[in-house]
């Protein structure tokens, strides 16, 4: 399989990166470490004629425990134990991705920002072409729920729940100028497989930035996939929370690989956080983030299967680290 | 002539490296893909995306007058069809005037670089008639309005209905104490080698064409290239380089690989067709997606009764082996059990979608599945335990089934006996806390087809040639094909040890027509027991040549000389004889290099029903497997943490090889029952690629104790018997029969996911059947 | 067609320059422009890691790289990884240990292990298991894959 021919582009900054961006645009595409982008690109899915790459962007790189460059490799941060010790959840969404080939190249951008998924789409060209295209590439109507409006491309990223709920902002540059927002906020939360996130034309994410409270905050993050390495995820459960004495003082879950962008929960947690937890609360906790989940039929397992998990893998996670547990 | 004596191997019976394994693991072992030819031209096939269309007008006009583009082909040019087995030609190297299967070839490009060639085959003009598509094996058995093929019986889309009975079935189900039935589904699945597909041809002015490929069956690819071209066998050379993995998904000759052919002939320009890896999965010729209907009746005492069975396997869109599938898919339940009863209907059915075939214990694993299951249960039935159960239909050494199949070794009782202590199953076996359990699986395979797919004339199955030249090395020449599975150490290891020399004075000749002499391919099991015995010939006639030699230099009888490592030597005065380069050198004198020749021809096997000679072998491999497994009862997501699997393969020749076998079948297996599935929407294959087709990862292997207890075969070569496909069958029920003992549910549709775990929790739950208290 | 470039790479410490489209992926531009190809192309998608060479030292699909991208590190094909025709001591446990069969998997494999043993000479199991499981092989069951990198760690698999 060949790429079809394009022209590469190396900014050496961020501001380079972002003239090149506005000047291409929209013809263009951010390359961070490819492992999601060229297997893409190789199946003609919505191809640019322009790569930018930003591999060689100082401001990208790097990471510590508060912040975490976008092209950050997702091995360095797999094998950097200060990560593990302070945010375990992060460390198991990180090395739960996909593959050690795909976390050598793969970045924490790239994982952020990774192409929602459908197995209408992640196919070859023939494939689709002889099906008919989907409304995310090339075509007009939607497979997995049939009509011609909405996209329901499943959100298959594994960092971004985990770093959700320790409280993660994201550094923006873009032509208009740098801007941080909340995590989850990037996120389009309308839910659209194909107007995924809230970026604008042109911006890239520079960095992540961990707030000063998330080191205090037990946290894990629980996979379900068909197999324990290449898969993404059909569920990626992240939840974090501090215990004070026998009270819940904070508590976040997030949800990735169900819907359309990771599911954020304030309304139900927000009335368990203040009081005790027991076995029965708890119970009820994960009964309504199962309640409110909306999987679709367009990854390997069944949507029914994936929504009893999601339960089953809130209730887990919370008991483990309520009661100081690892969770897994 | 004197045989060697099985007693005392230098070499076979060890662990003998793989002779080519410093070239695989330096990356200097070459795969068709790795060879270039001078001028290649890339070719690249035009894929129907309709699943059956009458194909109204194919025009190459615009995509021929490209720059770049060398050859458009379309199918009417090379109508003539081909297929592995004679009486079911039905494949053509291109669709000809209709295409059957999402993925099936309708046009073929030859041109200047894979770009071209991609520009080029969308350039090709197409216009279809839609046809009913058929999707279901269920419903095209009778009567339909355009059955996919002219040839169906009765207009129907079923390719081979086989029916069999034998002794009194309805006799047996009335007399029975205990009857057990079990309705299962299999979804299809593939090989998956790591390999895809490539071939390479060459068109000579001289006339020749030669072509290489990446083929478990060389000689049946020759055939095909001579029948469809219509070119003579002897103007066409085929070579078979490294071959990544087959898992009989090679064991067809292609229609990518007659189509390449095919461009090499029209352009006069080698040309290479490499797939890319969705094309692999559309090519298939898998396991058959099947349903199975399994009645078993037995005794009181647990003797069985009888068998009746049912099954419907689903063909996809050619033949293939489907005829041999068909029968296989009942007959392989005529071990490893005595059995005074057994009625079979089996039915193979047309659909539109990729063609089945034959895949790693080919026509066994899921019949396999339905009865080990159906022991299991009825074991219970009768309270009895499930070792003892299968303890006393054993069937014995020497004897014949009731469809007369001729058994010689089995240590099958062994296996149980070895299996059941080694995995300490008294201690476990309903004993084990919830969420454990432990199961048993048996089974057997055929060591070889004893009758080959043989096209005339009658030839014997195997040939091997040998070269001893005056450096001291000897040549073996043989077209059996090394896929990964060891054959061309054996091979070397039989010349060397029979001949007494050193591993490295053999050197394996490279699978190539005009030099190596036929052997038919690398499936049914049958290179270790057939190419092992011909080989043996070969290299003791060799051997009795360096005896005389040594007889001439020494002037002791030839009855007193003896084989030793590197030296021929008078028994009971070892300080005379002659080195093996002595006694070479001596034989050469007025003749110059000397050669041998060896074959296997099975012996005459099996009844004369019609019929009969589907699953005859001249020996059967046999297998117990023990299982352990933990679940998660409320994620359904299980562990399959040990097997113990026991195994009869007569002598091990390779141990090493053997257990690789072992091993890579319980992988494979264990992907069938755990998750691996060709997904359908209709016709169409939702899941062409290595991410959503799930092969298993090594963390989720078991640990394995392979258990080699065989006892040697009276006719396979020092005893041995075949380790390639036998060992796969029993991994599924063992694994089934253990999650019932942990969880209390049985599984009858596979791959048992975790989903369907939990579904089966909830049904039992529902029933308010509780197990081990839960 | 975009304007080839002149790439200057170092592959198994050999400099070289190779014309190149912007385009050209590294497993590319091994197999057919270098002829290097022991680098086996098994699905180009990323899904199989037969593909698998080192990048500064880190087992990488070459699939899915850019070759441009690769300007200024060192990339490592399995032709690097013996010298000359002495093979590494985890090439030598593969073939000991019969860790290959068809051999197509084989030199993915061998790159991950020998990565793997340099920055971990003791690795566990556990570690020996998670290294290689970006690497599919169909043949051998995996186990007398990690048999072999056991083995192959100083001290060998005792």
């Amino acid at each position: 399989m060949h790429l079809d021919p394009f022209e590469l582009h190396r900014p050496v900054s961020i501001e380079e990166a972002v003239r090149l961006a506005q000047e291409l645009a929209p013809g263009f595409d951010y390359l961070a470490g490819g492992t999601d982008l060229l297997p893409n690109y190789k199946m003609h899915l919505n191809l640019r004629p322009h790569l930018i790459a930003l591999d060689q962007v100082p401001e990208l790189q790097g990471h510590d425990l508060d912040r975490i460059g976008a092209m950050a490799r997702l091995a360095d941060l797999d094998s950097d134990r200060e990560i593990s010790t302070h945010y375990p959840g992060l460390a198991q969404a990180v090395h739960g991705v996909a593959t050690p080939l795909v976390r050598a190249s793969g970045t924490v951008g790239g994982n952020l920002l990774v192409e929602t998924r459908c197995f209408f789409f992640n196919q070859s060209l023939f494939w689709r072409a002889s099906l008919g295209y989907c409304l995310k590439a090339d075509g007009d109507r939607c497979y997995v729920v049939p009509q011609k409006e909405k996209c329901y491309a499943t959100f298959s990223g594994d960092l971004a729940p985990a770093l959700e709920v320790l409280g993660a902002e994201v550094d923006l540059a873009g032509p208009d100028g740098n801007r941080r927002l909340p995590l989850e906020d990037l996120y389009n939360a309308e839910g659209d497989g194909i107007q995924r996130h809230h970026l604008r034309p042109g911006e890239l994410v520079v960095a992540v930035q961990l707030p000063p409270d998330a080191r205090r905050r037990r946290s894990a993050y629980l996979k379900l996939r068909p197999r324990p390495s290449f898969d993404f995820p059909e569920l990626g459960v992240a939840v974090a929370l501090e215990r004070d004495g026998n009270s819940l003082a904070a508590l976040e879950i997030a949800v990735g690989g169900l819907e359309t962008y990771p599911r954020r929960f304030r309304s139900i947690t927000d009335g368990f956080v203040g009081g005790s937890l027991s076995g029965d609360r708890i119970a009820d906790l994960a009964r309504a983030v199962q309640g409110a989940v909306r999987p679709v039929h367009n990854t390997a397992y069944p949507p029914d299967y994936r929504k009893r998990m999601t339960g089953v893998f809130v209730r887990r996670a919370v008991t483990s680290l309520w009661e100081g547990r690892e969770a897994s | 002539m004197a045989t060697t004596p099985e007693r005392d191997l230098r070499l076979l019976g060890g662990s003998i490296p793989y002779i080519e394994g410093p070239l695989k693991v330096s990356g200097r072992a070459e795969y068709t893909d790795d060879l270039k030819r001078p001028g290649m031209l890339v070719g690249k096939l035009l894929r129907a995306p309709w699943a059956h269309a009458r194909l109204v007008r194919v025009d190459t006009t615009k995509a021929r007058a490209m720059p770049g583009v060398f050859a458009v082909l379309k199918g009417e040019k090379y109508p003539t069809p081909f297929g592995v087995l004679p009486i079911t030609r039905d494949e053509t190297a291109i669709a000809v005037d209709r295409s059957r299967y999402i993925g099936d070839i309708i046009a073929a490009v030859a041109a200047q670089d894979e770009l071209t060639a991609e520009r080029a085959l969308a350039a090709v003009e197409v216009e279809i008639e839609p046809l009913p598509e058929y999707a279901d094996p269920r419903v095209g058995r009778e009567r339909v309005d355009a059955p996919i093929h002219e040839k169906g019986l009765n207009h129907s889309n079923l390719q081979k209905e086989v029916v069999q009975h034998f002794g009194d079935v309805d006799a047996a189900f009335r007399a029975a104490a205990a009857t057990v039935r079990v309705r299962a589904s299999f979804a299809g699945v593939t090989h998956a080698f790591t390999e895809p597909q490539c071939t390479i041809a060459e068109a000579t002015p001289d006339g020749r064409l030669t072509v290489w490929s990446s083929t478990q069956v060389p000689h049946y690819l020759h055939r095909s290239l001579s029948e469809v071209l219509g070119m003579p066998m002897h103007r066409i050379r085929v070579v078979k380089p490294e071959v990544g993995g087959g898992f009989g998904g090679k064991s067809d000759p292609l229609p990518h690989e007659i189509a390449c052919a095919a461009l090499a002939l029209e352009t006069g320009r080698p040309v290479k067709i490499l797939f890319d890896r969705d094309e692999v999965f559309y090519t298939n010729h898998g396991r058959h997606p099947t349903h199975n209907d399994v009645r078993i009746a037995a005794d009181a005492e647990g003797h069985l009764l009888g068998y009746d069975i049912e099954a419907l396997i689903e063909g996809g869109a050619w033949s293939s082996f489907g005829t041999v599938t068909t029968y296989y898919n009942g007959v392989m339940a005529m071990g490893p059990y005595r059995l005074p009863s057994f009625r079979y209907k089996g039915q193979r059915v047309f659909t539109n979608r990729p063609p089945s075939g034959a895949m790693r214990a080919h026509g066994g694993t899921n019949i396999r599945y339905s009865v080990e299951v159906g022991l299991d249960e009825l074991a219970e039935k009768l309270q009895l335990d499930p070792f003892e159960l299968r303890s006393r239909n054993a069937l014995p050494p020497n004897s014949t089934t009731i469809n007369e199949f001729r058994v010689t070794s089995t240590s099958f009782r062994k296996c149980l006996d070895v299996v059941r202590e080694r995995s300490g199953w008294a201690d476990k076996w309903r004993r084990l806390p919830y969420g454990q359990g432990v199961g048993l699986g048996c089974g057997f395979y055929i060591s070889g087809s004893a009758s080959p797919i043989h096209f005339t004339p009658k030839m014997p199955q195997c040939t091997v040639h040998l070269k001893a030249d005056m450096d001291g090395g000897i040549t073996v020449h043989s077209m059996q094909a090394d896929i990964g599975q060891g054959s061309n150490t054996l091979l070397a290891a039989i010349v060397a040890e029979v001949i007494g020399v050193s591993l490295d004075r053999v050197h394996v000749s490279p699978v190539d027509s005009d030099i190596t002499p036929v052997d038919i391919g690398s499936y049914s099991s049958r290179v270790t027991f057939m190419m092992g015995n011909a080989a043996r010939k070969a290299a003791e006639g060799l051997r009795d040549r360096l005896i005389e030699a040594t007889h001439q230099l020494t002037g002791y009888p030839r009855e007193a000389i003896r084989v030793r490592h590197e030296r021929y030597e008078v028994e009971h005065r070892p300080e005379v004889g002659a080195t093996y380069l002595e006694a070479l050198h001596q034989a050469l004198e007025g003749t110059g290099a000397l050669q041998s020749t060896g074959s296997y021809t099975s012996p005459p096997v099996g009844g004369s029903f019609k019929g009969a000679r589907a699953g005859t072998a001249p020996a059967y491999s046999f297998a117990a497997y023990v299982a352990q497994v933990t679940v998660d009862d409320e994620t359904g997501v299980y562990d399959v943490e040990k097997v113990w699997a026991a195994f009869d393969c007569g002598r091990p020749l390779n141990r090493l090889a053997v257990e690789g076998q072992i091993q890579g079948s319980i992988h494979m297996g264990l992907g069938q029952f755990m998750g691996e599935s060709m997904d359908y929407r209709g016709t169409r294959l939702m899941n062409p690629s290595l991410l959503d087709y799930k092969i298993i990862m090594p963390h989720q292997m078991p640990e394995i104790e392979c258990l080699l207890v065989g006892a040697d075969d009276p006719e396979g070569p020092f005893g041995a018997k075949e380790a390639g496909e036998g060992p796969l069958v029993a991994t599924l029920p063992a694994a089934a029969n253990a999650l019932y003992d942990a969880i209390g549910v049985r599984f009858y549709d596979l791959p048992v996911t975790p989903d369907r775990v939990l579904k089966g929790l909830d049904r039992r739950r529902a029933e308010s059947r509780l197990w081990k208290g839960h | 067609m975009t304007t080839q470039r002149v790439l200057r790479l170092s592959i198994n410490g050999q400099p070289v320059e190779v014309p190149s489209p912007p385009e050209r992926i590294l497993l590319d531009l091994l197999r057919e422009d270098l002829n290097l190809t022991g680098t086996k192309r098994g699905c180009d998608l990323g899904t199989c890691g037969c593909c698998t060479v080192l990048l500064d030292g880190r087992p990488t699909l070459s699939c899915l790289t850019l070759a441009a991208l690769s300007e200024g590190k060192a990339i490592t094909t399995i032709e690097g990884v013996s010298s000359g025709t002495n093979l590494h001591p985890v090439q030598k446990a593969f073939v000991e240990h019969g860790a290959t069969q068809c051999g197509f998997c084989t030199p993915g494999f061998v790159l991950s292990a020998v990565a793997l043993l340099r920055d971990h000479p003791r690795a566990s199991r556990v570690e020996v298991v998670d290294a290689i499981s970006g690497n599919l092989c169909r043949c051998t069951g995996y186990t007398k894959i990690i048999e072999a990198i056991l083995a192959a760690r100083p001290g060998g698999s005792g």
